[in-house]
C-alpha cells in the first residue's frame, strides 16, 4: 500500500482517547497521530485542572466531562460524538502512552477487508510478550478466565484499550459501565449483538509512567464485582 | 410498662407519624408500612408472643428471630439502594455526556464560543 492509501484510510479514521489527569505523554500521542492525518477526539473525564490548556494542539475535538465519570463513560461520549461525525472506523486509544501508533494500520486492516466488524489489541499475539511483568501477566490471565466465565469468549488479551471499530458496529454497541467493567461490557455487547471481531497484536510499552496508570489487584476485584452487578440488574 | 417499652413505642409512634405525613398519596406503601408499625407495637407490648413464634419456626428466643429477620431485611434494603444509585448515576452520567457534547471544541476553531451554548 503506498502512502496515500494510508492517509486516506487515516483520514476516514477517528482516534478516541479517554483521559483523566494525563501528563505531557498526551501531548506526544495527539501529535504523532495527528502527523499521520489521524482526526483525534480527546475526552477529558474532568480533570483537574482541565487538559485544554495543557493541549498544544487545537487539531482535535475536545470534549469535557464535567466530573470525574471513569474510562467507561469517557469512551462511550467519545463514541457517541465521533459517530456524528461520519467517519468509516473510529478507534480507541489509551491516554498514557502504552500503545503504539503504528499499531492501528494493523487493526483497521481486518475491517478494510471487511473479515471483521471489531478488531481487539492483544499484548500477548505480538512476537515478545515476554517484557510483560510478571504480576501483570498474573493479573491479566485472571481477567481473561473471568470474561470467559461471564461471555463465553476466551481472548488472549482481557483488557486491552486499543480497539477499532467499524461505524456501523459502533452504532450497535452502548457502554453503560462508566467503570473499568466497560472492557468487559464490550465483550457482552460484541457477543450479543453478533458482531465479527478478531484479535490483532500490538506491542504494549510500559513504562513507569503507565505502570502507575494500570489496574491493580485491588481494582481488579471491583471490576468483577461490577460485572456480578450488572448481570444481575442490566 | 417497663421503661424499655415506653422508649420503643414513643420511638414506633413518631416513624408511623412521619410515614403518615409524607407517604399520604402512595396509599399501598403506607398501609404495608403502617402494618409493620402496627406489629412493632404488638411485639414491644406482648414480647413474649415472639418467643411462641420463634418455637413454632424452631429458633430458640424471640430476639434471634428478630435478628435473622433484621439480617434478611437488611440485605434487600442495601440491594434497593444500591440499585437506586445505579439508576441515579446513570441519568447524572447521561447530564454530563449531553452537556460534554454540546460544548465540544472543534479542531483550529478561531472562535470556541461558537460551539458553546
Amino acid at each position: 500500500m503506498d502512502d496515500s492509501g494510508v492517509h486516506t484510510i487515516a483520514s476516514s479514521t477517528i482516534v478516541v482517547i479517554p483521559a483523566y489527569n494525563e501528563g505531557t505523554i498526551l501531548n506526544t500521542i495527539v501529535t504523532s497521530l495527528l502527523n499521520k492525518k489521524y482526526k483525534v477526539i480527546v475526552v477529558d473525564d474532568g480533570s483537574n485542572p482541565s487538559l485544554q490548556n495543557q493541549l498544544q494542539t487545537s487539531s482535535i475535538y475536545y470534549l469535557r466531562h464535567k466530573t470525574n465519570l471513569g474510562q467507561g463513560a469517557a469512551l462511550q461520549t467519545g463514541f457517541d460524538f465521533a459517530i456524528n461525525l461520519h467517519p468509516k472506523y473510529i478507534v480507541s486509544f489509551d491516554a498514557d502512552g502504552q500503545h503504539d501508533i503504528n499499531d492501528i494500520e494493523a487493526l483497521l486492516k481486518p475491517l478494510q477487508n471487511g473479515i471483521a466488524d471489531i478488531t481487539l489489541g492483544s499484548r500477548f499475539l505480538s512476537d515478545n510478550p515476554s517484557q510483560i511483568p510478571l504480576s501483570k501477566k498474573f493479573v491479566l490471565y485472571l481477567a481473561r478466565v473471568i470474561n470467559f466465565l461471564f461471555t463465553g469468549m476466551l481472548l488472549s488479551d482481557a483488557h486491552n484499550g486499543l480497539r477499532a471499530f467499524t461505524i456501523s458496529s459502533l452504532q450497535k454497541i452502548r457502554l453503560t459501565e462508566n467503570r473499568m467493567a466497560h472492557a468487559s461490557e464490550l465483550l457482552f455487547e460484541i457477543k450479543s449483538s453478533g458482531l465479527r471481531y478478531r484479535e490483532v497484536p500490538v506491542t504494549i510499552h510500559y513504562s513507569d509512567y503507565s505502570k502507575g496508570k494500570g489496574q491493580s489487584a485491588w481494582q481488579g476485584i471491583q471490576i468483577v464485582f461490577d460485572l456480578v452487578l450488572h448481570k444481575l440488574f442490566k | 410498662m417497663s421503661g424499655i417499652q415506653i422508649v420503643l413505642l414513643t420511638g414506633v409512634a413518631f416513624i408511623g407519624l412521619y410515614l403518615i405525613i409524607r407517604l399520604k398519596k402512595k396509599v399501598l406503601d403506607l398501609v404495608f408500612l403502617l402494618a409493620l408499625v402496627a406489629a412493632a407495637i404488638v411485639f414491644i407490648l406482648w414480647p413474649d408472643l415472639t418467643n411462641t413464634i420463634a418455637n413454632k419456626l424452631g429458633v430458640g428466643r424471640g430476639a434471634d428471630l428478630v435478628f435473622y429477620t433484621s439480617i434478611l431485611i437488611f440485605w434487600f434494603v442495601l440491594l434497593k439502594l444500591y440499585l437506586r444509585i445505579r439508576q441515579l448515576e446513570k441519568s447524572f452520567t447521561q447530564i454530563i455526556r449531553d452537556q460534554a457534547l454540546k460544548n465540544a471544541t472543534m479542531p483550529d476553531s478561531d472562535d470556541k464560543s461558537a460551539n458553546q451554548q
